[in-house]
């Protein structure tokens, strides 16, 4: 069956299994790989997206949900890291690993799309899906208010 | 051990430090692009370049004719900073401007000196050596501008990538003088800079893999591919020394997309860092390959490990430390002081298994061209690597390759090869490249685990409460067993929180007991000194409890004065002390004492029942740093116990990164009252229960402290170990806060076996 | 109206009702001349209704079927996702949902963790997480953790607090609403809730025939 996916602004015609996870589409097929297996049971964050601006769990998605509409990747979130939460994860030096992160910024992507200045109890509940297991979770609250105040969304 | 040998050389003498430099080509590593040059001399560039490109004094410094640096990291980079700290000390030492230098991964390669990433001792075991590998750069290029300036080279100074002549008010760019300075003879005796001259070492750095992580670019094991690649998936036996005795690949090889199912070879005990062997699933895609190993219909015969349950095991380790052990330390005469103590203060405390759960699950991939083998890996020992495949493929080593991409996690579990060797194995079975992808259940059930622990602590207190005797005994299955055939440690293990523990107490005997393995047991940051510390640490409290005295006070009373403790007072004829010299890093209390009054200054220790706080202390040295933490727990919502801030004071000696020092501490924080809290691998029938982050819980956002404040107290003096440290007194001062809390003295590891969290 | 084809003692039946906490209709029925007799469900089954036309009494017939009915409605299946507070449940044990997720503003998750951002429209071949169409959490006025049969009854005829519906509308619901019917396929070593949604809808349309009458007990 052909799936077709629009990945960062570009369709991608996929002849694949459309139970696939929309991970390993992603990974093994579209060929971008900032988007991270971390469990394959959705319990972790680390394959985050967004499907038409919505924050959805690659790793459990079949490819099916995904076809016709826009998916949103990590490298496409800005044309060059300029996205706040981009910025503000540098500027804190938030990562370690950088295992989890690209998971991350998109959970906060998707919180910050739908509400510009959470408090640390919706940072929190929206992000407590998002593993780190190196414990960067601290910056990353300060990170997520820091790119609240900075506007939020790319310009 | 001293520093790690030093290699000088004009040119490269290895294929793989091209094979490095093509890794830049994977778009994968440094971002600070080399700056174009003013006007470069075709003719000058052109010769450079056949004679090797510029200044390549030895395999970590290249100074290119367009005045790009490239500087090798040749330690693996899983978070705690190596690629954007040892870098800078090379650069600082030569004079280069870190927007000009790209930072190149090494390939696994002893000419590198040390690469196992492990033990926290990356910028200890190189600061020295990197330092006199830029300096040597910085004394040739200032060499060849005093040649052709005809001045006399301590007239020179080199900074901001150029060499300057003050007092003629002249100037030449690194790149300018590259050639002319490659044509020079390498300099034997070495000038370090003062060390004030070292512009950037130890403030805070720039994260240098920062933006491509951010952006998705960054490259872990599993986000290689090579033309034509197959992804395997592995089904290894249940119980670690089982093996497949029958199997049925007709369902996996209907999946579409498989391609072959491989059976792996079974390891042969002692398993060190063979791969646990099992069937494999190669596949057109990652997807195919799961979905085939779920087909496959495998009869397992366990093995020797087929009985182990560690429930039961609790009580044979419990056993174990009720009888004496090996009588690794010694002071006075314990058994006559604690026969004529006043009061027996008595606790057996108990540490579970635990898994590495890297955010990334371990991954690899080779392709094996009939003589030789090239693999890519998130790996943190890249020559173990190598010499692991050499081995399993029958090849010489030179004929492997082993290229390292940033790890997502390591924690020690990328320490051992074993999923490297299974793609260099399924490699050459299927003539295409191969990449292992372990899955988080692989990951969780085959680990080389953190061991189990049982210790029994036993003081001995005189009529006004002062300890005149202290027993110590531990039991644990040791790091050895997975090495060879032993039940008793040695003494690295020992060292971490037994041997090293210094304790003004005139009578004091620590036992090591048997235990035997019966899984593969690996090293988990800061190792030993886990279970060691906690419970070193909490008993101490427990003392202090005992004789109602405050436990600050208690702890300083046990550390005892500010002095350096001798091996005669620890009643220790060696000690390992991390692999360097007690002169140089000796067990100095002051140290201790230190840290300890100011973690508590910080925390407001002295009013803490004023505040309403309930707070717990505790204080380790490992990897020859010293920290203090201090925890505070409150009652949550739902009765449940929460951790609210944490303070940890550290003295490390001199640092690089001032930023990732902080970074690694709050990081160490999390990893571990995730373990003290809920962390639990368990065993039955010699397989693990666990299986993922629904059964191995880890911390998340709602259970993270309000606050973590990290405070650095000294930075002078021999550098210490940063990545490991922070871990070991974090989970006894959670347990003595939780005792200030409820009343509840929690022994026996997780808290959540005991109590809501 | 049927006979059942075997004979159950009268207070095989009592017992039963009696189970249920409410005793009155045991008394009364020992007061009926006839004895009624209602095989037992298989393990894992439901009754159909035609089982329970021994029952002369409408209001009784009506309040049993509902009782039979309430074995789906009050199965962890069903209740996990009828949570009493702001996150669902997991689990026959109804332990919290984990990874720790909140019902948010419209019943379906927080930006960032919807409820559709893991569960699916179907359940999945390898992974466990449950799916069927709109996953989300019944709204907190369709709580059904912790109550009685009888509580449950009231509330779900109460418009105010079953989303405006009427019986029929229930009863549609109950036969043939697709988050419903994952309750009987619910994937992956999970319990499914007893019978079948044919048999569920069928027991709800009987119980709304007969009146849709609440068993006696206590309170809410």
């Amino acid at each position: 069956m052909t799936i077709t996916l629009h990945v960062n602004g570009k369709p991608h015609v996929l002849d694949i299994d459309p139970q696939m996870p929309l991970l390993w589409a992603l990974r093994d097929h579209v060929g971008l790989t900032g988007t991270k297996y971390g469990c394959g049971q959705a319990l972790c964050g680390a394959c985050v997206v967004h499907l038409d601006g919505e924050a959805v769990r690659a790793c459990v998605t079949p490819v099916r949900r995904a076809d016709g509409r826009a998916v949103t990747t990590i490298e496409g979130l800005s044309p060059d890291g300029s996205h706040p939460l981009q910025k503000a994860w540098v500027e804190l030096a938030v990562p370690q690993c950088g295992f989890c992160q690209a998971g991350q910024i998109m959970t906060a992507a998707a919180l910050l799309a739908k509400n510009p200045s959470p408090s640390d109890a919706d940072i929190d509940t929206s992000l407590a899906g998002n593993l780190c297991r190196c414990g960067t979770y601290l910056r990353i609250r300060t990170a997520v208010k820091q790119a609240a105040a900075a506007g939020g969304k790319e310009k | 051990m001293s520093g790690p040998p030093i290699r000088l050389l004009r040119r490269s003498f290895l294929a793989g430090l091209g094979g490095a430099l093509s890794g830049l080509a994977l778009g994968s590593f440094a971002r600070a692009e080399p700056a174009l040059p003013p006007a470069v001399d075709p003719a000058a560039k052109a010769a450079a370049e056949a004679e090797g490109a510029g200044l390549r004094p030895n395999l970590f410094v290249h100074v290119t004719p367009n005045g790009g640096v490239q500087i090798v990291c040749a330690r693996s980079e899983m978070g705690q900073g190596v690629r954007s700290s040892l870098p800078v000390l090379i650069a600082d030492e030569l004079g280069a401007d870190m927007s000009r230098v790209e930072v190149v991964q090494a390939p696994g390669d002893p000419a590198y000196g040390d690469q196992n990433t492990d033990g926290s001792h990356s910028v200890r075991g190189f600061y020295d050596a990197l330092r006199k590998l830029g300096a040597c750069a910085r004394m040739m290029l200032i060499a060849a501008a005093a040649k052709q300036w005809k001045v006399a080279p301590n007239t020179c100074t080199a900074h901001d990538h150029a060499v300057h002549h003050e007092a003629s008010g002249r100037s030449l760019g690194f790149g300018e003088l590259a050639i002319a300075a490659s044509k020079l003879p390498v300099p034997k005796d070495i000038l370090l800079r003062p060390k004030a001259e070292l512009l950037h070492v130890g403030k805070d750095l720039p994260l240098l893999d920062g933006p491509a992580i951010v952006d998705g670019s960054a490259a872990y094991g599993a986000d290689i591919v090579l033309p034509g690649m197959r992804t395997a998936i592995v089904a290894r036996p249940p119980v670690v020394g089982g093996r497949a005795t029958a199997h049925d690949a007709t369902g996996a090889l209907a999946v579409p997309g498989v391609r072959a199912v491989v059976p792996l070879p079974a390891p042969t005990p002692p398993f060190a860092f063979q791969p646990l062997g099992g069937i494999a699933v190669v596949a057109d895609d990652t997807w195919s390959a799961m979905r085939g190993r779920a087909q496959l219909e495998i009869t397992w015969a366990a093995g020797a490990n087929g009985e182990y349950d560690s429930e039961t095991y609790r009580k044979t380790l419990l056993a174990a430390v009720g009888l004496p052990g090996v009588v690794v330390r010694e002071v006075g005469d314990v058994g006559a002081a604690m026969a004529g103590a006043a009061r027996r203060v008595e606790a057996v405390y108990h540490v579970p298994h635990l898994a590495h759960a890297t955010m990334e699950p371990p991954a690899a991939v080779a392709q094996f061209h009939g003589q030789s083998c090239e693999v890519w890996a998130s790996t943190q020992n890249p020559q173990a690597a190598r010499t692991s495949v050499a081995k399993a493929l029958g090849l010489d080593e030179e004929n492997v390759t082993v290229h390292v991409t940033l790890l997502g996690g390591g924690f020690g579990r990328k320490s051992k090869p074993d999923y490297v060797v299974e793609a260099a194995l399924l490699a050459k079975a299927t003539g295409a490249p191969v990449r292992v992808q372990w899955t988080r259940e692989d990951d969780i059930q085959h680990d080389y685990y953190h061991t189990v622990s049982t210790q029994r602590l036993v003081a001995g207190l005189d009529a006004q409460g002062k300890v005149v005797a202290w027993e110590h005994r531990t039991a644990f299955p040791p790091i050895g067993s997975t090495f060879s055939d032993t039940a008793l440690s040695a003494p690295g293990e020992l060292q971490q929180g037994v041997l090293d523990v210094p304790l003004a107490i005139a009578n004091v005997r620590a036992e090591n007991c048997e235990a035997r393995a019966h899984t593969r047991i690996g090293w988990l940051r800061s190792v030993a000194n886990i279970y060691h510390a906690f419970a070193v640490q909490s008993f101490i409290a427990e003392i202090a409890a005992a004789r109602s005295r405050d436990p600050r006070d208690t702890l300083l009373e046990i550390v005892g004065p500010p002095r350096i403790v001798t091996l005669k007072e620890l009643g220790v004829e060696s000690l390992p002390n991390y692999g360097q010299s007690l002169d140089e890093h000796p067990i100095d209390t002051a140290r201790h004492r230190r840290v300890i009054e100011r973690v508590t200054e910080l925390a407001d220790w002295d009013n803490r029942q004023k505040n309403g706080r309930a707070l717990g202390l505790a204080v380790h040295r490992s990897f020859l740093t010293y920290v203090a933490v201090v925890v505070s727990v409150v009652h949550g919502p739902d009765g449940k116990i929460r951790v609210d801030e944490v303070w940890s004071c550290l003295d490390a000696g001199t640092l690089v990164n001032r930023e990732r020092v902080h970074s690694q501490f709050e990081g160490a924080v999390i990893f571990a009252l995730s373990h003290a809290l809920y962390g639990e691998i368990t065993m039955q029938q010699g397989a693990t229960v666990q299986s993922n982050f629904r059964d191995f819980r880890l911390m998340r956002f709602p259970d993270a402290p309000r606050a973590i404040h990290v405070e650095i107290v000294a930075d002078d003096g021999p550098s210490c170990g940063v990545g490991e440290p922070g871990v070991p007194p974090v989970a006894p001062a959670l347990a003595n806060a939780i005792f200030a809390l409820t009343g509840q003295r929690v022994r026996d590891l997780p808290i959540a076996r005991s109590l809501k969290v | 109206m049927r006979l059942p084809a075997c004979l159950v003692p009268c207070a095989c039946l009592a017992a039963l009702v009696a189970c249920r906490g409410a005793s009155e209709p045991a008394k009364q029925q020992a007061q009926t001349a006839q004895p009624v007799s209602i095989a037992p469900a298989e393990p894992g089954g439901l009754r159909a209704p035609e089982q329970f036309a021994g029952i002369a009494d409408p209001v009784e017939r009506s309040r049993a079927l509902f009782l039979e009915a309430s074995q789906v409605m009050l199965h962890p299946r069903c209740t996990n996702c009828h949570p009493a507070g702001d996150t669902p449940l997991q689990g026959d044990a109804a332990q919290i949902h984990d990874p720790p997720v909140v019902r948010g503003p419209a019943n379906e998750g927080v930006p960032g963790l919807l409820c559709t951002s893991c569960h699916q429209d179907a359940n999945l071949e390898l992974a466990r997480v449950p799916g069927a169409p709109k996953w989300h959490l019944a709204p907190i006025e369709m709580a059904w953790v912790g109550l009685t049969p009888a509580a449950l009854c009231e509330q779900i005829k109460d418009p105010k607090r079953n989303g405006g519906k009427t019986l029929a509308q229930l009863v549609e619901h109950s036969a043939h609403d697709e988050l419903v019917a994952w309750g009987w396929e619910p994937g992956h070593g999970r319990t499914p809730a007893p019978g079948t949604q044919a048999q569920f809808g069928a027991l709800m349309a009987a119980w709304v025939a007969d009146g849709a009458a609440c068993p006696a007990g206590e309170g809410p």
